[in-house]
């Protein structure tokens, strides 16, 4: 970027991405559905390969869409909720909130497995509020 | 290490240390559940006791129910996150405005900010993102930035002054909620609190409409209730006996009653005694005047069962100047009606006074006694009969 006159002090064009992080941000093409893209970032080339990362991304896609779906159950859960005043929401957790508890557990699971050994970290989605996945370079 | 709650950099208000968030300004929030509060009691303490007792003590009860169900959606919509979405790490904002073309300045020393919308197909549509400078985040579809609370919020409905927060994903459905079971509590009230006063002006309505109703009928008919109730002029008793006061048509019966005449009172309470005359009290069966007259009243009364005065004092001008005239007349009549025995000398009516004592006079023929005036204080002891 070059320019002659000063920027906006909103901007700063000395803010560099993080050299250790790689984002891999939503994918709106479905709709506002819970989906991340596959494409591989371009500082995890080499790192890991495209199908592996295709595949743990897609499953994890699973797990959050199926959390956003209504089934049966999601609708019975909630009329039971609406009936009770939504009191009952104190007590017990959503369909959603299990969800997203198993895809922690899942993140878990493939840092220990897919991840790890290749010295990097993917970051649980709901730590970044389900804006991206956040995969840390452990070593350069 | 503080909480995520103590570092949120938004306008909105955390509250039970990250439990609750709602906007700022909770005033009309406040009026609002003052509202609703303020007319359920009212309605509860009310209304309902003459409810539960003359209808049943589920109107209360069912009323009661509503009211815990629209204050749990108001204070859900109130209180929960709407779907604010958490602003970007400083990475991500700086990974993302890097890849943002920056603030460009052309040939013409124009300044271009930076393009911060990208297009996304969603179903074969176009959707242009936005970048949000503020959240440092690419909003997503559906989503918008509240100037009130300074979040991006998921499916952004409105901001609601009334419920104090956000409208968005996740408390939509209580708003929803809360909407409708207040437009059926509201409903509810309105309709039992008419009845509320439908029963309680009910008796009212009814036995003053119903007396109203019953003398027109009598006044349009000319009869009297008591005639009514004895059925003098009831044609299915005594069919041969006619009404002979009605005019014929009831409305000319109704303008007479209540258009007619105004006879004046006859009884001139505030002129004098004086005018009055003495005083005539017929030994009677009342028994005021002493067991000696008992005997003699008895025979009286059963000779004369009614003795009328014509106009004993029309005024006190007339007692003094026709006096005789009037006093001859009068006690003519009595001497018709009277039994050829009387109690005393002869036919001398004895004209007591007041207290009984005996006159300085006695009527007999013509004789003038209206002049032994008495002091008549005492009238209410003696009996006269006045028509």
């Amino acid at each position: 970027m070059s320019s002659s006159k000063p920027l906006p002090n909103s901007y700063s064009a000395t803010i560099l991405p993080p050299a250790n992080k790689a984002f891999v941000p939503r994918d709106y093409s479905h709709g506002t559905e819970l989906r991340f893209s596959t494409e591989l970032p371009a500082k995890l080339q080499g790192r890991i390969p495209e199908e592996v990362f295709t595949a743990v991304i897609g499953n994890i896609n699973q797990l959050l869409i199926a959390a956003e779906t209504g089934s049966a159950s999601v609708y019975l859960e909630s009329c039971f909720a609406c009936l009770t005043g939504y009191l009952a929401y104190l007590c017990m957790e959503t369909q959603y909130e299990k969800c997203l508890r198993s895809v922690s557990r899942l993140v878990e699971e493939y840092n220990r497995t897919v991840f790890g050994p290749r010295n990097l970290s993917m970051i649980d989605p709901s730590e970044r509020g389900l804006r991206v996945i956040e995969i840390v370079l452990l070593r350069p | 290490m503080p909480k995520r709650w103590e570092v949120y950099p938004g306008k909105s208000q955390v509250l039970f240390s990250g439990r609750c968030i709602s906007a700022k300004n909770l005033s009309v929030f406040y009026l609002t559940l003052a509202l609703i509060v303020i007319s359920s009691c009212l309605f509860l303490a009310f209304d309902c006791r003459l409810l539960a007792v003359t209808l049943s003590p589920s109107v209360p009860v069912l009323a009661a129910v509503q009211f815990i169900f629209v204050l749990c959606c108001l204070l859900r919509t109130t209180f929960s996150d709407p779907g604010i979405i958490p602003r970007g790490t400083p990475d991500e904002a700086a990974w993302i405005e890097s890849q943002l073309e920056g603030p460009q300045v052309d040939r013409d020393g124009n300044y271009r900010p930076p393009v911060r919308l990208k297009d996304v197909q969603i179903s074969g549509r176009v959707f242009k993102l936005k970048y949000c400078f503020t959240c440092k985040l690419w909003r997503p579809p559906r989503a918008s930035h509240c100037s009130t609370c300074d979040n991006c919020v998921d499916r952004f409905d409105h901001h609601c002054p009334w419920v104090g927060n956000c409208v968005g994903r996740r408390n939509y459905r209580y708003f929803y909620l809360f909407l409708i079971s207040l437009s059926v509590y509201c409903l509810y009230v309105m309709v039992f609190g008419i009845v509320n006063l439908v029963l309680l002006a009910f008796f009212s309505i009814w036995s003053v409409v119903g007396l109203g109703g019953f003398h027109t009928m009598l006044i349009c008919r000319e009869t009297s209730t008591n005639e009514d109730i004895k059925g003098s002029f009831n044609q299915r008793r005594h069919p041969d006996l006619i009404n002979p006061f009605d005019q014929g048509n009831g409305l000319a019966n109704c303008c007479y009653v209540l258009f007619g005449p105004v006879t004046p009172s006859l009884l001139n309470f505030r002129e004098d005694e004086i005018g009055l005359g003495s005083s005539i009290s017929l030994v009677t069966n009342n028994g005021r005047n002493g067991t000696a007259s008992a005997a003699a009243a008895s025979t009286a009364v059963t000779a004369t069962p009614a003795v009328r005065y014509s106009n004993l004092t029309r005024n006190n001008n007339d007692a003094t100047s026709n006096s005789v005239g009037h006093v001859n007349n009068s006690v003519q009549v009595i001497s018709e009606s009277l039994p050829a025995q009387l109690p005393g000398d002869g036919n001398d009516v004895i004209v007591k006074n007041g207290n009984g004592t005996p006159a300085d006079g006695v009527i007999s023929g013509g004789t003038d006694t209206v002049g032994a005036q008495n002091s008549n204080t005492q009238s209410a002891s003696s009996v006269h009969c006045i028509v």
